[in-house]
């Protein structure tokens, strides 16, 4: 029923929780059935995924060095020799 | 005397050390013992995550040498307290709070009060606000969408880096692999609505920068406010 809608600010400002799934699952239908009849909203709230998955999509290219994982093994097995 | 009591020790030490590095060279199992399994597996666990957890340093540290040192030194850490790791629950969340926390015990180290952060209010949604200032509500996507596919890695790494301190611990533990804000809150040992408010805010700033950045690359027009340069 439309008294239960939200307007376009009540669905901005669960943006974030929503983004993250951190909802609970009342919130979560108000906002989607916001955005089911609203499609400039869902356009932004659309758009604003798309930073996020951005965002985490470059930092995930990151790699670690070559020879962190030999440091690192090198590093433990002087470890167990110096306290064995 | 003590001073060649001594040398005969540190010498018989360095030959006992040598000797051990001789019959136990990378890579062979001679002699499995339980020390030598539980590194195994412990290196079995790190291994696929290694690149979050240095890019997760990469980020509180800013700096590639220290973020090197960080991974070693937690790594370290953690293979020390691997017997208290529960077989079977998160690895990845364990072993990232490790390194977090072994971040902010070194940051402690050096500094001990705590960095006041100037309060920066950003609207939410910023770049889609900034692009519906120099293109039309349906283009405004288009070119948000366009910004973010000319960004660089180093780019997105530079504008997390540049935030406060508080933001950016948050950011970087909530883009490194996706942690909830639960597992944020138990890595840092902060309330979940600290970490929400943190990383609403730092997510916001993280756009403005962002944004900046797209302008001072000429990639959108405008030159960022105070920087004098035309896109």
């Amino acid at each position: 029923m439309s008294a239960n809608r939200l307007t376009c600010e009540e669905a901005f400002r669960r943006l974030d929780d929503y983004l993250d799934r951190e909802l609970g699952p009342g919130e979560t239908a108000e906002v989607r059935r916001h955005l089911e009849v609203c499609a400039m909203c869902a356009g932004e709230f659309g758009i604003e995924a798309e930073v996020l998955d951005a965002v985490r999509e470059k930092l995930r290219r990151i790699a670690a060095p070559p020879d962190l994982m030999a440091a690192i093994s090198a590093k433990l097995a002087a470890a167990r020799q110096s306290e064995g | 005397m003590v001073a060649s009591h001594l040398a005969r020790g540190i010498f018989s030490l360095g030959r006992r050390h040598l000797r051990r590095i001789g019959s136990l060279p990378r890579g062979t199992m001679a002699q499995p013992t339980r020390d030598a399994q539980r590194a195994t597996e412990f290196e079995a666990l790190l291994e696929p995550i290694l690149a979050g957890a240095y890019g997760l340093a990469l980020q509180l540290t800013r700096n590639r040498a220290d973020a090197e040192d960080l991974v070693q030194e937690a790594a370290l850490l953690a293979f020390r307290g691997f017997e208290g790791f529960e077989r079977g629950t998160n690895f990845r969340a364990w072993f990232f709070r490790i390194l977090t926390n072994t971040f902010l015990s070194g940051r402690r180290k050096r500094r001990p009060e705590a960095e006041a952060v100037p309060f920066e209010d950003v609207p939410v949604a910023y770049m889609q606000r900034q692009a519906r200032e120099i293109a039309s509500a349906e283009q405004a996507g288009d070119l948000v969408r366009a910004v973010l596919g000319k960004l660089e890695t180093e780019e997105v790494t530079a504008a997390i880096e540049a935030l406060p301190e508080e933001f950016r611990l948050v950011a970087a533990l909530y883009f490194v692999r996706d942690s909830s804000y639960q597992e944020i809150s138990e890595i840092l040992g902060i309330p979940v609505g600290t970490v929400r408010s943190r990383l609403h805010r730092g997510r916001r700033l993280l756009q403005k920068r962002l944004w900046q950045i797209a302008q001072d690359h000429g990639l959108v027009a405008g030159a960022a406010p105070g920087e004098g340069r035309t896109g």
